[in-house]
């Protein structure tokens, strides 16, 4: 059982979208919490909300309704700037299609969250950038594909580069949707290895939104989402 | 630097971001080698008109009824001018000039038959036979010709060549008060060089002593020409020269006397200024159009790097910064057309004859009757120079603050969703 007091915290989130002339609920009052070096699987069928929740959980999008407490701060109501800032500071995604920027290498893509995060003021620790950008490729095995672009990658290393871009600012919360989803089994199996090792390592709260039952067993406790609702279950 | 090297990965792999490059530096080009060619004849009308006229010129003007200005006594008035130099005196008289012989001087319908300015100046013609040593005025058959120095063209349009003899036919006051003609004989001694046709065509200079002689003019000169110092400015050394000549009683109450080069230039200079100005703002029209497709350029990039702009905003980018980045980009865009001009643009005002050729086929566009110098005067301002790179920074940067803001605007989760 984890005592840690939660690093991210949901009460009643609500979220709908128009559709045509009415309006469809995805979520009606989501509570979760999330502690430090936690692992938590999101599982539900597809449309149920988990996207919608880990958006909402990673600054992405604003609930209609509901609180959001980083830290034990309210964050949900936050300007664009600010929690754009608190989302390099706080926040790592790893995201289903990898989203890794096609015009850069693995190194710069994986320090791009430092140096949005350093701003303007990166010049004295560019080195050092570098350096942690360069050990965290290596971490995820691919110190020795540091030039190499998104396209001369197979979806496994490409993966493994977005979680090294990730985990590059040491964020207290990791948000991974459908992390395997795009892979082959062999290369889930390191992915998701990978993502459990190092999450529990930097004692992140990882959430992973899975519907793939193989994945939310390796996890510490699993939330279900149905009909724009979460409740806990434990894993299998 | 991973932004910036993002930005100029996709001006480098994205060809309608080059396009947009060289689209800008055509229009910097055309607007370069523009303001190039007028501030060339700006310059080359600067340094002709003080060559021929000083840098300032003195009227000498006086009333009949009174003893007329001599030059000893602007000499002694002006001798305590700051930034003056020189001065020259100079007699300026017009006149029809002719081959000698035939009906040329007097028949005024002859086409071998020129309007002259005549000026009587000192210089070139020591030694020379006529210098007006041995002229006598009036100088019929028998007499001493007197030496002239005519306009290149002038002796062109006339088939005249060094040593050949021009009839000259002009008025001056006869005893009886009313206009009498005179008619005199000149040799061709040399040829006028200025490289403004205008000049080379209706200008002689000869010995000011054998014009006054010939003449009968006395004093024996109409203007003075202050040359002034190199480091001195023209504006000032004519307004200490006008205060000099008053408190020496050189001037008529009422009359300007002293005219700067820029005051003799009047009209012409102001009217190639005019025309500077006038097409620099119908060609900057070509620069903005440039750097307008930087919206359309930029917003399609907008468009389909939606993508990459979620991943920058996911990953913690501010509105702010996305709006710096495509402002950025929009700069790289414009710095390499600017880059792509100005060497453009070089290239066009060192090779202008050429590019006259090719457009032409050989034949002269820049007519030296039309443009009054031989060759297009080319003459790079620093300053206008400058201007123009700001110019088109300041308009693409507002071009590209539109496609920018947008966006910064776009929803992260629409821009990640897969399309």
């Amino acid at each position: 059982m984890n005592d840690a007091p939660p690093v991210l915290k949901a009460l009643q989130l609500t979220k709908s979208y128009r559709v045509g002339a009415s309006r469809l609920e995805v979520l009606r009052g989501v509570d979760v919490e999330l502690r430090p070096g936690e692992v938590r699987a999101l599982m539900g069928a597809s449309g149920s909300g988990k996207s919608t929740l880990l958006n909402l959980l990673g600054l992405l999008d604003k609930p209609d309704s509901g609180k959001l407490l980083l830290n034990g701060r309210e964050v949900q109501n936050l300007g664009r700037a600010a929690s754009s800032r608190t989302r390099a500071s706080s926040v790592g995604f790893v995201f289903q299609q990898f989203q890794l920027l096609p015009e850069l290498s693995a190194l710069e893509n994986v320090l791009l969250p430092r140096r949005l995060l350093a701003g303007w003021n990166w010049w004295g620790r560019r080195g050092n950038e570098r350096r942690a950008a360069r050990e965290a490729l290596g971490m995820v095995g691919l110190g020795k594909r540091l030039r190499h672009r998104p396209a001369q990658l197979s979806g496994g290393e490409q993966q493994r580069v977005a979680i090294a871009r990730a985990l590059i600012c040491q964020p207290p919360i990791l948000l991974a949707d459908e992390p395997t989803g795009n892979l082959d089994r062999g290369s889930s199996e390191e992915v998701l290895e990978l993502l459990l090792r190092l999450g529990r390592e930097m004692r992140s709260a990882v959430l992973i939104a899975t519907h793939d039952s193989d994945v939310s067993a390796r996890c510490d406790s699993i939330v279900t989402m149905s009909d724009g609702l979460v409740r806990l279950a434990e894993p299998a | 630097m991973t932004l910036l090297s993002l930005g100029l990965t996709y001006f480098r792999r994205r060809p309608l971001l080059l396009f947009s490059s060289v689209a800008i530096g055509l229009g910097v080009a055309v607007l370069f080698t523009v303001l190039a060619v007028m501030n060339g004849f700006l310059v080359e009308l600067e340094k002709s008109i003080r060559s021929f006229s000083g840098d300032a010129v003195i009227e000498n003007r006086y009333l009949p009824s009174r003893e007329p200005f001599r030059f000893a006594d602007y000499q002694a008035a002006l001798a305590q001018v700051d930034g003056v130099q020189r001065l020259e005196p100079r007699l300026g008289w017009y006149a029809l000039v002719g081959r000698r012989g035939g009906h040329a001087v007097t028949d005024p319908r002859s086409t071998d038959l020129s309007g002259m300015m005549l000026f009587g100046v000192d210089d070139a013609f020591a030694n020379a036979e006529g210098d007006g040593a041995t002229a006598t005025g009036g100088n019929g058959d028998g007499a001493v010709p007197i030496p002239m120095r005519l306009g290149r063209q002038a002796a062109q349009r006339l088939q005249l060549e060094i040593g050949d003899e021009l009839g000259l036919i002009t008025f001056v006051q006869g005893g009886d008060g009313r206009p009498a003609p005179l008619r005199a004989t000149f040799r061709l001694h040399s040829l006028l060089r200025t490289g403004r046709f205008d000049q080379e065509m209706d200008t002689a200079h000869v010995p000011r002593a054998a014009l006054a002689n010939l003449l009968q003019r006395d004093p024996p000169f109409t203007q003075v020409l202050v040359r002034t110092t190199p480091d001195a400015d023209p504006l000032q050394v004519a307004e200490d020269v006008e205060t000099a000549l008053k408190k020496a009683k050189l001037a008529l109450p009422g009359y300007p006397r002293t005219l700067t080069w820029r005051e003799k230039g009047g009209t012409l200079l102001k009217a190639v200024e005019n025309q500077r100005g006038m097409l620099s703002i119908v060609f900057f029209f070509i620069v903005l159009v440039a750097a307008y497709q930087l919206v359309a350029t930029l917003t399609l990039t907008v468009t389909e790097k939606r993508r990459d702009i979620g991943v920058l905003r996911a990953l913690g980018a501010t509105p702010g910064r996305i709006v710096r980045f495509f402002v950025a980009l929009g700069m790289v865009v414009t710095v390499a057309g600017i880059g792509i001009g100005l060497v453009l643009g070089q290239w066009l005002t060192s090779n202008l004859r050429t590019v006259e050729k090719w457009i032409s086929g050989g034949e002269r566009i820049f007519r030296a009757e039309v443009y009054k110098f031989e060759d297009i005067p080319v003459s790079v301002d620093p300053a206008s120079v400058t201007l123009l790179i700001a110019a088109t920074l300041a308009a693409a940067l507002v071009f590209s603050l539109v496609p920018a803001l947008r966006a910064a605007r776009l929803r992260i989760v629409d821009s990640l969703r897969k399309r």
